[in-house]
């Protein structure tokens, strides 16, 4: 089964450790806040906590959930530059292995939100000619990143071909 | 050295111009500009109160159920609407007042803005397509807006008369081509009917019949299926009688249902796809006439879908995705409707549309692959229909049962491959591969492959999309040589005190600029090595022969920091070619028959050797023992490039290779000059005092043979077929009658030898030129 998403002929480069750090820190503090709110609302206005009650369970089994994905998340994401393509994985129940051909790509970007940034991390997305396209990596160092970024530039502009 | 050259008076008459004119005086800041057509402000103010009273009705009309009283309420609007109607009007007549517009030969430039002046230049190689769009209102003042589309954005130039519009689209399309031509040339060409919009020289490849249009709506799911709703809702709440409840749910229906209708029934009235000189054309509306042109170049994918109910019909729908077109809002009316190749067609019609919009693509030979057995689990509904299949061209995947949809994508234009599988695929082991192309409505999606399969397809998919651009990328490198950058030629034509603007022509080879009236300046793109030699000591060896033809002459010779050029006599008359397009028929049938004798005349120019032989080129010239083998050597180089295609294109094409060389070697017949390509685009024509009269034959090249008199014969009314006008066909059916009354019924046959020889001599043209390969497999097949 893996063979179907393994990069051809190379073994895949990983995301940065602290991404899986920061997926653990999102998904212990977003969803509780997140369903605080309601989970509040509900018992000011009704009263009835029991039900408030029910909605913080749920967080907590949302958070449960995640924490068990964020590893083979993490672990799932790949990407590798080949001679001239880039292939890029992940998913865990819904995989995919996408390709981007160096001479495709129109624009390459580097991002690092607040977020990011606090943990030491950017991502690098590719566009094409087309929207469906898609190619993001998140969770790069942005020493990574930038070097990612720069070699791409260049294998880009080496494969460049119109349209 | 040019004044040792005897002065030559002009031939041509007053109204046959010498083309183009002496070099017009140099452009100052004060050119004269245009405005837009007077009736401009009425016009756009009368769209705004259409707009206005529309709005304002639809309000009524949403309230009418709850209040009656509501109308004579609503009547304080009057005046507030004229005012509005005022305001547009003024602002439509200042925005008007200070639009201004230049296109002629050396711009295409929109002035604009009152107050913030705006003025946009758009270089003529920028331009990727000119379209007309004639709104209701703009169409019954005869009035059309010209929209040009260049890279990203596109400009708006309204309104002009239909006839100024079209012509400046043709124009604009030739020049957007990078052909040369000038803006007076088209000045006779006649115009467009109202309801067509088809220009002359177009010839109708497609028209689809109101009631087959009318016919396919009304079977289309996307129109059933709000239509079922609607009819389900309707009756199921009058039975209740509740009918006012489901109000809020029918009104958007029945807008939707509307709004489609105006798309796909009124929006594709009067659909005609049509080959026009300058590549495809489309034109459609009822009310707004839109007619746009279709840039082969930027096709990136066809889809083809099919109803289940059109089946029993065998109709199809067509629609392309076109780099740009679709914008950044993706799907807004305009932009769809832009995409639409055929609204319902034949298969014949398709087949037609699809081998001009991807040329020489055979689909047919596709093998398709179904998806495996297992995948009826996860598609149960259209499991069988599923299926994916390549050539080393084309990738085609195919999926729908309610509506059949058939997605091809070349190769070249793949932007990258994803292969995508959920937790049950996984279980079945399969899943989907998506080849993504730029937005549009072609979405290539190889559904429940074996994940084998699956995983084949997206590498190999990969590889075949690099070789594909490879290929494009070498194709383009030719053409970037081509039309290189003018470096050299600019120090050239300072030395000669002329400048871009002077340029009369460009072909593979060279460009041509007018020096003067008697002599051009021709620059070679690449050193031509002993080419030009050969060709002046050839026209050398002709000074004396008087055969009643002007001929090519070179005066001069030399090179300038790399760049090879030669100063020529000038033709006089025009070109032969752009003559015909707008000469009527009396006119061009007395020219062609001189064209006929010119034909002729050519036979008599001496040749260097004696015996049968290649004249100009490489190792030339190089004697040959008899025609056929002579023959067989010029077919080596162009049958290298093309014989793969060939061998896919034309099926029984060793056995169309073998007839010719058992035709050829019966021939039997004393060699004579052979010009090779005498077509109109090499011919020169002056006004005579009976008439027209073809006076002058250049551009002799590579092609040039001492060889079979027929050849030149044959050639002159075969090319005819690939001028583009209208009646060329026609032209050279009676041009070849024509023929055989002066030489016999025997020529017949011969000249349908040298279609299949010529067809052979040309066939690498598909690489540049998908009309003259079209034109090549037709001579191949008959």
């Amino acid at each position: 089964m893996e063979e179907l998403f393994a990069p051809p002929a190379y073994g895949w480069k990983r995301l940065s450790p602290k991404y899986r750090s920061m997926r653990i820190l999102t998904s212990l503090v977003f969803p509780p806040i997140l369903f605080t709110i309601p989970a509040v609302i509900v018992g000011v206005t009704s009263g009835k906590w029991w039900i408030s009650g029910f909605i913080w369970a749920a967080a907590i089994v949302i958070v449960i959930i995640r924490l068990a994905f964020v590893t083979r998340s993490w672990r799932s994401w790949g990407y590798v530059e080949r001679e001239d393509d880039l292939y890029i994985t992940h998913g865990v129940m819904f995989r995919n292995l996408i390709a981007v051909p160096y001479g495709r790509m129109q624009l390459v970007e580097v991002e690092s939100g607040p977020l990011e940034r606090a943990f030491g991390l950017a991502s690098v997305t590719l566009k094409t000619a087309s929207p469906e396209t898609g190619a993001r990596i998140p969770g790069l160092t942005p020493e990574e990143a930038t070097r990612l970024r720069d070699r791409l530039t260049e294998l880009g502009e080496a494969h460049a071909s119109g349209l | 050295m040019s004044a040792s050259q005897p002065q030559r008076t002009s031939s041509a008459e007053p109204d046959i111009r010498t083309e183009p004119g002496p070099p017009p005086a140099t452009a100052g800041p004060l050119k004269p500009t245009e405005r837009p057509h007077p009736l401009t402000p009425f016009v756009r103010g009368w769209l705004v109160f259409v707009a206005i009273a529309i709005g304002w009705g639809r309000e009524i009309v949403t309230n009418a159920g709850e209040n009656q009283f509501e109308l004579r309420g609503l009547l304080w609007i009057l005046p507030v609407l004229a005012v509005v109607v005022l305001l547009a009007a003024i602002a439509g007549f200042i925005s008007w007042y200070f639009t201004r517009f230049v296109i002629d030969d050396e711009e295409l430039r929109i002035d604009t803005g009152a107050i913030f002046k705006k003025s946009t230049k758009i270089p003529f190689e920028r331009l990727q397509s000119v379209d007309i769009v004639q709104p209701l209102a703009a169409r019954i003042f005869g009035l059309a807006e010209l929209r040009l589309d260049a890279g990203n954005s596109t400009t708006k130039l309204r309104y002009l008369t239909r006839s100024k519009a079209s012509r400046f689209r043709d124009y604009l399309l030739t020049r957007a081509h990078g052909y040369q031509a000038s803006i007076r040339d088209l000045d006779q060409q006649s115009v467009a009917s109202v309801f067509t919009d088809l220009g002359v020289a177009d010839q109708p490849l497609v028209r689809v019949s109101p009631q087959r249009l009318i016919v396919s709506f009304l079977l289309s799911t996307e129109w059933l299926i709000p239509a079922a709703i609607s009819i389900i809702i309707l009756v199921g709440t009058t039975a209740f009688e509740m009918l006012p409840l489901a109000l809020g749910a029918l009104i958007p229906l029945l807008i939707g249902m509307l709004s489609l209708i105006w798309r796909r029934v009124i929006g594709m009235f009067n659909f005609t796809l049509a080959e026009s000189p300058r590549g495809l054309r489309i034109t459609r509306g009822l009310t707004n006439l839109t007619s746009q042109s279709v840039p082969i170049n930027r096709v990136q994918g066809v889809k083809t879908s099919q109803p289940l109910l059109w089946k029993p019909l065998g109709w199809y729908r067509v629609d392309i995705d076109i780099l740009g077109h679709a914008h950044e809002d993706g799907d807004n009316s305009e932009s769809t409707a832009s995409s639409v190749l055929l609204p319902v067609a034949s298969l014949d019609e398709v087949e037609l549309a699809l081998a001009r919009v991807l040329p020489g693509f055979d689909l047919d030979e596709i093998e398709l692959h179904p998806a495996p057995k297992r995948a009826r689990w996860l598609r149960w509904f259209d499991f069988w229909t599923l299926r994916y299949g390549w050539d080393d061209r084309t990738l085609i995947t195919e999926h729908g049962w309610f509506t059949h949809v058939r997605d091809v994508v070349p190769h070249a234009k793949t932007q990258s491959v994803r292969i995508e599988q959920g937790p049950l695929q996984r279980l079945l082991r399969l899943a989907d591969v998506h080849v993504h192309t730029p937005r549009g409505p072609v979405n290539a999606l190889a559904h429940q492959l074996d994940d084998h399969a699956a995983r084949e397809l997206a590498l190999s998919q990969l590889d075949r999309a690099r070789a594909a651009r490879a290929a494009e990328r070498e194709h383009r490198a030719v053409d970037m040589v081509r039309s290189d950058d003018h470096e050299g030629g600019t120090e050239l034509l300072a030395r000669f005190g002329i400048g871009r603007d002077q340029l009369l022509g460009s072909g593979g080879e060279s460009e041509v600029f007018a020096v003067d009236h008697e002599r051009v300046l021709r620059i070679y793109r690449a050193a031509p090595g002993r080419t030009a030699d050969q060709l002046s000591s050839l026209y050398d060896s002709w000074r004396g022969v008087q055969i009643g033809l002007e001929l090519p002459m070179i005066m001069e010779m030399g090179d300038l920091n790399g760049r090879f050029y030669t100063v020529d006599r000038r033709f006089s008359g025009r070109n032969f070619s752009n003559w015909l397009q707008q000469a009527d028929m009396a006119q061009r049938r007395s020219a062609l028959i001189s064209f006929l004798d010119a034909t002729e005349r050519l036979q008599q120019l001496p040749s260097p050797v004696p015996g049968f032989a290649r004249l100009i080129g490489n190792g030339a010239p190089q004697q040959f023992g008899t025609l056929g083998e002579l023959l067989s050597n010029m077919l080596l180089a162009p049958l290298q490039a093309s014989r793969a295609r060939l061998e896919r294109d034309v099926p029984s094409v060793s056995e169309v290779w073998n007839r010719l060389h058992a035709d050829l070697a019966q021939r039997s017949v004393a060699p004579v000059l052979v010009h090779g390509d005498i077509c109109p685009p090499n011919a020169y024509v002056s006004q005579g005092p009976q008439g027209p009269v073809v006076t002058g034959i250049g551009d002799f090249s590579p092609h040039t043979l001492h060889a079979d008199p027929l050849m030149d014969l044959a050639g002159g009314v075969i090319f005819l077929e690939l001028e583009p006008y209208a009646e060329a066909s026609a032209d050279a059916a009676w041009l070849q009658a024509v023929a055989t009354e002066r030489h016999g019924r025997d020529i017949v046959g011969w000249i349908d030898v040298y279609r299949r020889y010529y067809g052979f001599y040309f066939s690498n043209a598909y690489e540049f030129d998908p009309n003259l390969y079209a034109w090549c497999l037709r001579q191949l097949g008959r």
